[in-house]
């Protein structure tokens, strides 16, 4: 099964995988805030997050995660969309937003658009 | 015009009211955007006669049309005013993720009018244009201001899509040398904008949206953007070497041809092996950072470790290790990162702050003043003091005050005004022109001052990008100018940024345009609006008291051949390109567009 690889070592912020995935799914459109793919900033890290499932309620805890010597928000880093968490939300229409994959078969837009190589597809 | 929002918002800080306004969509047509169309509303609203710093100037901040379409290097947000430092029209430019989020904000240009009364923020939040007071920012330096204001918003999601143009204690307090910072590290490469923003008491621009933008033929733009990174990934120097380290790979390139200038614009035998690529990749961590939607990412931030220059921030480029660190004798990479640092943390310009503590070393050194009188020991390779120096430039503490005025009003104050290595008062970016002769014709006619990102022409005399030229020779010299300064123009207006010319030709950018706002230009009709903007800044230029004289460059360019190194016994050959420039341009001899140059420009009736 193909998945995109995140490698957040690679990602410098430069949000071009948001405008891919939001003019690949309103046609003639871009706004990075109807995209499906947002780039969390977490102290100097960015963290490209792919829509997942929505869910109606936020967690009841909230969790951190240390990688090395940072701590960082595991919010941020969720791909869910919540109450707590105003993103992948079309905003016109308010229906949550998920990624199905797009673009022209096998690479979806976004990462086909990524030059530094942080989003990759890969097989199984 | 797809692309565009066609609003723009009008705010005026004397009344503390705001404004929005449609654009006439034939000026859109005529200037682009970006650039063009702030230079067209500044030029029609403000007198050039006006003091930079009084509340009659205006501060526009103005984005491209293609800037946040996905559009590869669709970044720029230009600031257009009157300079306080060079007196003359600035269109300063900054990338980052301002100008995208400016567009996605609704607006595609915000005119900032008249003076407040106590320092203010203007936030432009989810189509919310409030200004807010802005007394417990003043004072602090950029990152904090970023800082504390994303705090106070009190919710982090809106924050984290939050984007700042803020000034530093050195904008506060007028200083020429003051720059507005982007996204605390970015420095807009306009000096004299921050004090303007200064004198209007406005610390910083917030801005957050949530727009959609509209692209003409989506599908087309797609397959164009794909061929365009396609390309740029086969162009060795935009895809290896600017990612790799950032412009600074063209320090080794510039010194090998001699071009790099050290000890305000002397030549002396300093060890490359200092400032080169490799030290640089010993000296930091690189991490690379992109502008919004660049696939080449050139800006490298760092955590330096050094047991006396620590701090975050971004690794110098080429302009800072060139203006901060070789002309000023200093060749230690950590240090001049620290200083880079420091710049943009107080809100300097990195080349006119350099350039004003480069003359003053000069001035040291052949004793027309004494550290004495400056109160400090300013001296070629002294890095620490340099440091200090320029601490206490932007707080204006101590006996800085003379140095921040800039090295023009040093040089003169103190009787040596052939000691100040710049044009139009802002000193020159770290090219020497005699040993690059089309940058030298480029430094001496720019609309604003010095400054090597208003055409490129590196591309094609060092790293012979396009053409083959001889950086020596002068044949074919002012129309590659001429071209560079008008492609500069068309990208400014455009809201891209000029460094992908590296690897694209500027036609390749000719689908581009067209896919995303539906019209359909040719490559020699952009140029036409480039040199059209151009002339319009010239002429705004003319009236504010500038003429032929000031397209020089200062005497030692002229007299004085280059006494050592890889292009030894160069000299500036500037008089014999003028006239032909001119020529060129379609001007009189005295440097004036006559009246049927415009006609041809529809510029008549500006």
């Amino acid at each position: 099964m193909p998945r995109i690889k995140i490698d957040h070592t690679k990602c410098t912020g430069c949000r071009h995988c948001e405008t891919a995935c939001s003019l690949n799914h309103v046609a003639n459109t871009v706004n990075p805030r109807r995209a499906r793919i947002r780039v969390m900033k977490e102290e100097d890290q960015y963290f490209p997050v792919i829509a997942g499932p929505f869910v109606d309620a936020a967690c009841t805890s909230k969790q951190t995660i240390v990688i090395g010597n940072q701590t960082y928000d595991m919010c941020a880093l969720c791909r869910a969309s919540c109450p707590q968490k105003p993103y992948f939300i079309e905003a016109e229409t308010g229906i949550p937003l998920k990624c199905d994959f797009c673009g022209i078969p096998p690479n979806p837009s976004c990462v086909r658009w990524c030059n530094t190589g942080a989003l990759e597809l890969v097989e199984d | 015009m797809d692309g565009c929002i066609g609003r723009y918002l009008r705010v005026n800080l004397t009344e503390g009211k705001h404004r929005i306004e449609e654009i006439d969509p034939r000026l859109l047509e005529k200037f682009l955007g970006g650039r063009g169309l702030g230079v067209k509303v500044f030029t029609d609203e403000v007198d050039p006669q006006t003091d930079p710093l009084s509340p009659d100037n205006k501060l526009i901040l103005a984005s491209g049309p293609l800037v946040g379409t996905g559009a590869i290097t669709g970044a720029s947000c230009n600031v257009i005013t009157r300079s306080s430092l060079t007196k003359t029209l600035a269109c300063a430019k900054t990338r980052g993720h301002f100008g995208a989020e400016l567009k996605f904000a609704g607006f595609d240009m915000v005119i900032i009018e008249g003076k407040a009364e106590t320092p203010v923020i203007l936030s432009i939040i989810d189509d919310k244009v409030r200004i807010l007071p802005a007394l417990e920012y003043w004072g602090r330096s950029t990152a904090e201001t970023e800082d504390l204001f994303k705090k106070n918003l009190g919710d982090p999601w809106v924050a984290r899509e939050t984007f700042l143009v803020s000034i530093g204690p050195a904008g506060e307090r007028l200083l020429p040398l003051a720059n507005v910072v982007n996204d605390r590290y970015l420095s807009v490469g306009g000096a004299g904008t921050g004090a303007v923003m200064g004198s209007k008491n406005l610390k910083a621009i917030a801005v957050k949206g949530r727009h959609s933008l509209h692209v003409a033929d989506g599908n087309r733009f797609v397959q164009v953007v794909n061929t365009m990174i396609n390309k740029l990934n086969s162009a060795p120097l935009a895809s290896q070497s600017m990612t790799q380290w950032g412009t600074a790979f063209l320090v080794g390139l510039c010194y090998q041809k001699g071009i790099l200038p050290q000890n305000n614009f002397r030549w002396a035998s300093l060890s490359l092996k200092n400032v080169g690529t490799e030290a640089l990749n010993s000296a930091f961590v690189l991490r690379a950072r992109g502008c919004f939607a660049c696939p080449v990412a050139c800006i490298k931030k760092t955590v330096v470790k050094h047991p006396t220059y620590q701090g975050k921030g971004m690794v110098p480029t080429y302009l800072a290790i060139g203006a901060l660190g070789v002309n000023c004798g200093i060749s230690d990479l950590s240090a001049i990162g620290m200083a880079s640092m420091l710049c943009a943390e107080m809100g300097l310009d990195p080349v006119a702050a350099g350039g004003a503590l480069a003359t003053a070393m000069e001035l040291v050194e052949k004793k027309v003043l004494s550290p004495e009188e400056l109160k400090i020991d300013l001296r070629f390779g002294n890095a620490e003091i340099l440091i200090q120096a320029l601490r206490l430039i932007a707080t204006k503490k101590g006996h800085a005050k003379r140095l921040g005025q800039g090295g023009k009003a040093l040089a003169e104050s103190s009787g040596r005004p052939d000691l100040f290595m710049g044009v139009k008062g802002l000193s020159l970016a770290p090219f020497d022109p005699r040993a690059i002769q089309g940058m030298g014709l480029h430094f001496a006619t720019s609309n604003y001052g010095p400054h090597h990102l208003y055409a490129n022409t590196f591309f094609d005399e060092l790293l012979n990008v396009h053409e083959n030229l001889d950086p020596w020779e002068i044949d074919g010299k002012p129309g590659l100018v001429k071209r560079y300064q008008d492609t500069s123009a068309v990208m400014d207006s455009l809201g891209l940024c000029n460094w992908p010319l590296m690897g694209l030709k500027f036609n390749n950018y000719v689908p581009l345009v067209n896919s995303c706002l539906g019209t359909s230009y040719k490559a020699d009709d952009l140029l036409l609006i480039g040199e059209r903007i151009w002339n319009l800044e010239r002429v705004f230029n003319l009236s504010a008291g500038f003429n032929s004289s000031h397209d020089t460059l200062p005497d030692r360019f002229t007299k004085e051949p280059i006494s050592d190194g890889p292009a030894e016994g160069q000299i500036s050959r500037i008089s014999e390109m003028i006239p032909e420039y001119y020529h060129l341009r379609g001007w009189n001899e005295k440097g004036e567009p006559p009246p049927e140059t415009l006609k041809a420009l529809e510029l008549e009736n500006e």
